[in-house]
């Protein structure tokens, strides 16, 4: 028996000598080497990195930017959830005048808020730089790109050859064309600086991004107005999920255009001219801020990844199968670029995926269900099986939605606007999928994300004890109502 | 002939950058395979490297202190070619996705006369395999290609064939002994001159060593799909299984859609994935096929000949399990019988041509169809359908029958509604109909449903009799072969008859044999009757 399998490539040639094979040239000596390097640091790529780390193996990390952490950490989820707590303590205490406990209005300063918002920020992306070191993973600082099949070269000329390479390069703000050059049109990133709080705000772009910054801003006392080309807020979610959110937002914004599109924007001296298309909208607004969040654009087109290979296709999205690997076998993808959506708990899992293959385990991404959360005012959660979803693939469900007006906990807490709801499998009673709406309801969705990978049944949940008064009861509320042994509300009789 | 080889580490298991702690050989030494060239030093223990073969080391290019994983090359060794004869497999080597380490063709002519050992070549992924047969004995004089001995894998028994020609000087090995690749099976003096075939493997690039010290092969992740069914995607996305059981079933590389699940509601458990690759190993499943069956084996025919891999059509992929579902679930039996249609042809030739000029092809199929309208009055029963649960017979109080039509894409049965209310030319015009857009791919999904009774006409292709599968959840289909003149005795002297074979087929849990003995008894007599079929529908 020749043992063929121990021969393969990764353990008998060396990076240098399967570079000379690939690609004709013989290499030179390489500013780094390593049998992993991972090439982004955000969620993913950070991920990716440590586990490989601690599955033994040789890891360089590359980041462009000078802290790790990626677009999460830094521009992204974590700073904007810091601004987002800090609109919800305004919110909070201002909705307690009605019940007897007046603060007086807020006094905001900008800039400590930044700082306080930044400070959450360096703890994270220090505690990731700690981390790296503690793993013995090599960070290399440049902007990379592929120069063969086995090697990448910075921006500031080094080197790195590798066995393995994990993309994990995300995603970009997308900017619509033909926008002025001026500072009061930001992206995401610049809406998070907070320089100056604006008086009379756009948010261009209806997703999840655009309408957490409404949020923050609305609070922080600036005039919002929300503009989107689909005929409804967070695309592809439920229309019954956004009816408690728009109940909140509606009276305090100053207008949400759906079916309107932007036709074109003026920067003048006092402020940005933006001229509509659509029903409701006037045919011209004027703002002193503008936040475009129209989607986000995949960065695979970005890295010379056809010097590789590596098949990119036109929205920079690289195809992967199930254990992360693209149409090159010892480089992966993951994240942003690697398809689906743009999540960074979605990132983190098929980045241990790709860590664990290259280490040799029979690792693949099977799971069923990825939960998408909007950090609004309310939250809005849902995972694994939608209503859209179900009657477009023509999926039997049952759906049981428990109001909060029946949690004595949300009424407790003055917010009484949400609901739970979940979609069963009318034959098996198997959790198909499920929404939350309301305060903490990205929190509260992790129970539903657990009944769906479990496969769990209505009375799996109805008959765990759940803590009272608590908003995760409605879970267990909506699964008793399916059962018909919910006593908590009365529901007439329905079979 | 003298030819100088790589000296590579073998496969050390899991150990990569051992150190060499002794080099025991040097350039120009003289070695015998299996001599230690190096000791190296893992953290568990130290080895030998043996030498690969007999020869003249040329260079050993390491040293003491000098770290090696598998694969590294660590020297060259001349050697005489010759003493050792690889042989031709007599099957292709499955694929490992490495080439195969062999050597034997491309020397083979020079090679001299003299004592050879004949060793067992590359199995493949097979390092294990039992001699079930020995055909060669000392002073036995074999010529290239014949048999030496037999071996049996699990997949298949092989012949190892002679690549040399010569004298049996001994055989090391009898019935019943394991074997691998480069096992010794006996001596050959072999003929000078002798020229094997022309074989398609490859010479030797790198020759591994086969080293006492060589762990036991690890179970390679190429390996397990071999034995086991691949996964299928969609089945294992949607099987009852929790994240950590799927994990499991990954590492193992199990297909959870066939593992069926004995945790509380059909849950799988880490358990069940286990019993499952166990049952496997020792053989102890038929590996369910989805429905429990024993699988039909997957077979490389590639191997044998140039093939061309078309996929199925929409509708053979659709009509294959139904067909599959209702020929495994169903107890199929067949009542054959023949029935004259003398005069139905007969009449049916006088009324073509008038039939023609109103547009209507007057075919023996819609005389069929009204006949089997009689027959189905008389045995309600071959129009009923079993309740899901078994328990019960459902009668259909309405008579649509569906035909079995040949279409480029596939096997369709459109249907004729309430036959019972229409005379043979309105069934004779919707056929026809039917038919065309069958043809076309055009067929609706009402016109393909609601069957009772199903007709599978052959007729004008040829045949005698066929055994026609039952469209489930119907209980019946007729077949019709072709039909022919034959002598029948008419009591006092043959008559040559156009006789129609009819082949019915039942599910025998609903239609016992004398009904169907007198279905189609019945039937036959409806067809010869044909002036009650050509009755007008009132």
């Amino acid at each position: 028996m020749a043992g063929g399998e121990s021969f393969d490539d990764t353990q008998v040639m060396t990076p240098g000598e399967i570079d000379a094979a690939v690609t004709g040239i013989s290499p030179g000596e390489a500013t780094h080497s390593a049998q992993v390097v991972v090439l982004g640091s955000g969620p993913g790529g950070y991920t990716a990195a440590f586990r490989a780390a601690d599955l033994g193996l040789d890891v360089v990390l590359v980041e462009r930017w000078p802290v790790l952490g990626g677009v999460c950490l830094n521009v992204g989820c974590i700073p904007s959830k810091a601004l987002l707590h800090a609109a919800k303590v305004i919110d909070d205490a201002a909705a307690m005048a009605d019940h007897g406990v007046t603060f007086g209005s807020p006094v905001i300063d900008g800039d400590k808020l930044r700082d306080w918002k930044n400070e959450v920020v360096g703890k994270l992306t220090g505690g990731l730089a700690m981390m790296a070191k503690q793993r013995k993973v090599r960070v290399v600082t440049g902007e990379a790109k592929f120069e063969s099949p086995n090697r990448l070269r910075l921006d500031n000329g080094e080197t790195v050859d590798f066995r393995n390479c994990i993309i994990a390069a995300g995603s970009e703000s997308m900017m619509l064309p033909g926008l002025p050059d001026d500072p009061r049109i930001v992206d995401s990133t610049g809406a998070l600086e907070l320089t100056p709080i604006p008086k009379k705000m756009l948010v261009v772009g209806g997703g999840i991004i655009g309408l957490e910054m409404a949020c923050v801003y609305s609070a922080l006392g600036t005039d919002v107005s929300v503009v989107e080309l689909t005929d409804t807020l967070m695309p592809g979610t439920d229309p019954d999920l956004l009816r408690p959110f728009l109940n909140i937002i509606k009276p305090r914004y100053e207008a949400i255009m759906v079916s309107t599109r932007v036709t074109g924007m003026r920067a003048t001296v006092p402020s940005i001219e933006v001229s509509f298309e659509g029903d409701k909208a006037p045919s011209v607004g004027v703002y002193d801020r503008v936040l475009v969040a129209v989607g986000r654009r995949a960065n695979g087109g970005t890295l010379d990844a056809d010097k590789a290979g590596v098949m990119v296709d036109e929205r920079g999205i690289i195809a992967v199968d199930k254990q992360m690997r693209t149409n090159v076998p010892h480089i992966y993808a993951i994240g942003d670029l690697a398809g689906g959506p743009m999540l960074a708990h979605k990132a983190t899992h098929e980045a241990k995926v790709a860590a664990e293959v290259i280490a040799g385990e029979k690792s693949y991404f099977d799971a069923r269900a990825i939960p998408s959360v909007a950090y609004t005012d309310p939250e809005v959660a849902w995972v694994g099986l939608t209503e859209i979803e179900a009657k477009a693939e023509n999926i039997e469900y049952e759906k049981v939605k428990i109001p909060w007006a029946a949690s004595g906990r949300a009424i407790s807490l003055g917010r009484s606007e949400g609901f739970t709801k979940l979609l069963f499998d009318k034959k098996t009673n198997r959790v198909l999928g499920g929404a939350i709406v309301g305060p903490s309801a990205g929190d509260l969705i992790s129970e539903i994300c657990l009944a769906v990978e479990m496969g769990a049944d209505a009375s799996d949940i109805s008959l765990t004890i759940h803590p009272h008064p608590t908003l995760s009861e409605t879970v267990a509320f909506a699964s008793e109502a399916f059962e018909g042994t919910l006593t908590d509300l009365y529901m007439p009789k329905k079979r | 002939m003298a030819k100088t080889i790589d000296i590579v580490m073998p496969d050390l298991g899991d150990f990569e950058n051992v150190e060499i702690i002794e080099v025991l050989a040097k350039s120009g030494d003289t070695v015998e395979r299996e001599d230690g060239l190096v000791t190296v030093e893992t953290d568990k223990a130290s080895m030998d490297i043996p030498s690969p073969e007999n020869g003249v080391i040329e260079t050993l290019t390491i040293a003491v202190g000098d770290t090696v994983s598998t694969g590294d090359v660590i020297g060259s060794l001349t050697m005489e070619v010759g003493d050792t004869v690889l042989i031709t497999p007599a099957i292709a080597t499955p694929i490992t996705g490495e080439t195969t380490v062999l050597a034997s063709a491309e020397d083979a002519p020079s090679k001299p006369a003299g004592k050879q050992t004949l060793v067992v070549p590359d199995l493949g992924d097979f390092d294990d395999v039992e001699v079930i047969d020995v055909y060669i004995a000392a002073g036995d004089k074999v010529e290239i290609e014949d048999s030496l001995v037999t071996l049996e894998t699990d997949k298949a028994a092989m012949d190892v064939p002679a690549v040399v020609a010569g004298t049996i000087e001994s055989v090391l090995v009898k019935v019943g002994d394991r074997v691998a690749a480069g096992s010794s099976l006996g001596i050959i003096d072999a003929v000078a001159g002798a020229v094997p075939p022309k074989a398609e493997e490859t010479v030797v690039e790198k020759v591994v060593p086969a080293t006492a010290a060589q762990p036991a092969p690890q179970p390679s992740a190429t390996e397990v799909p071999k034995t086991l069914p691949a996964i299928d995607e969609a089945g294992f996305s949607k099987a009852h299984a929790s994240p950590s059981v799927r994990k499991l079933a990954r590492e193992l590389g199990v297909n959870l859609a066939k593992v069926i699940g004995k945790g509380a509601k059909s849950r799988i458990l880490h358990d069940d994935v286990k019993s499952f690759v166990k049952a496997i190993l020792t053989g102890h499943s038929g590996i369910p096929g989805g429905s429990g069956l024993p699988e039909v084996p997957s077979i490389d025919f590639s191997k044998f000949g140039e093939i061309d891999v078309q996929p199925l059509t929409r509708i053979q992929k659709i009509s294959g399990p139904r067909l599959q579902a209702s020929w495994i679930n169903l107890p199929h039996v067949t009542q054959h019988d023949l029935a004259d249609i003398t005069q139905l042809e007969a009449k049916r030739q006088e009324l073509k041509g008038p039939a023609k000029e109103r547009g209507i092809s007057l075919t023996p199929l819609a005389f069929i169809m009204k006949a089997c309208v009689t027959a189905l009055v008389e045995f309600p029963k071959v129009n009923s359908s079993l309740s899901d649960d078994g328990e019960n017979l459902i009668y259909k109080k309405y008579c649509h029958i569906g035909f079995a039509a040949d279409t480029p894409q596939g096997l369709v049965v459109p249907v004729i509604r309430d036959v019972d209310k229409k005379d043979v030319y309105e069934i004779a015009t919707e056929l026809g109909e039917l038919s065309a857009l069958a043809r076309d791919g055009k067929l609706k999904l009402a016109q393909l449903q609601g069957a009772g009774f199903t007709i599978s006409s052959l007729g004008g292709i040829g045949g005698t009799a066929f055994t026609p599968i039952v469209n489930a959840p119907e209980v019946a289909i007729l077949g019709v072969s072709r039909s022919s003149m034959q002598p029948t005795w008419n009591g006092s002297e043959f008559e040559p008859r156009l006789m129609l074979p009819l082949s019915f087929s039942y599910d025998h849990r609903v239609i016992d044999g004398a009904q169907a003995a007198r279905f189609t008894t019945l039937l036959g007599k409806a067809l010869g009757d044909v002036n009650a079929l050509l009755k007008a529908i009132p």
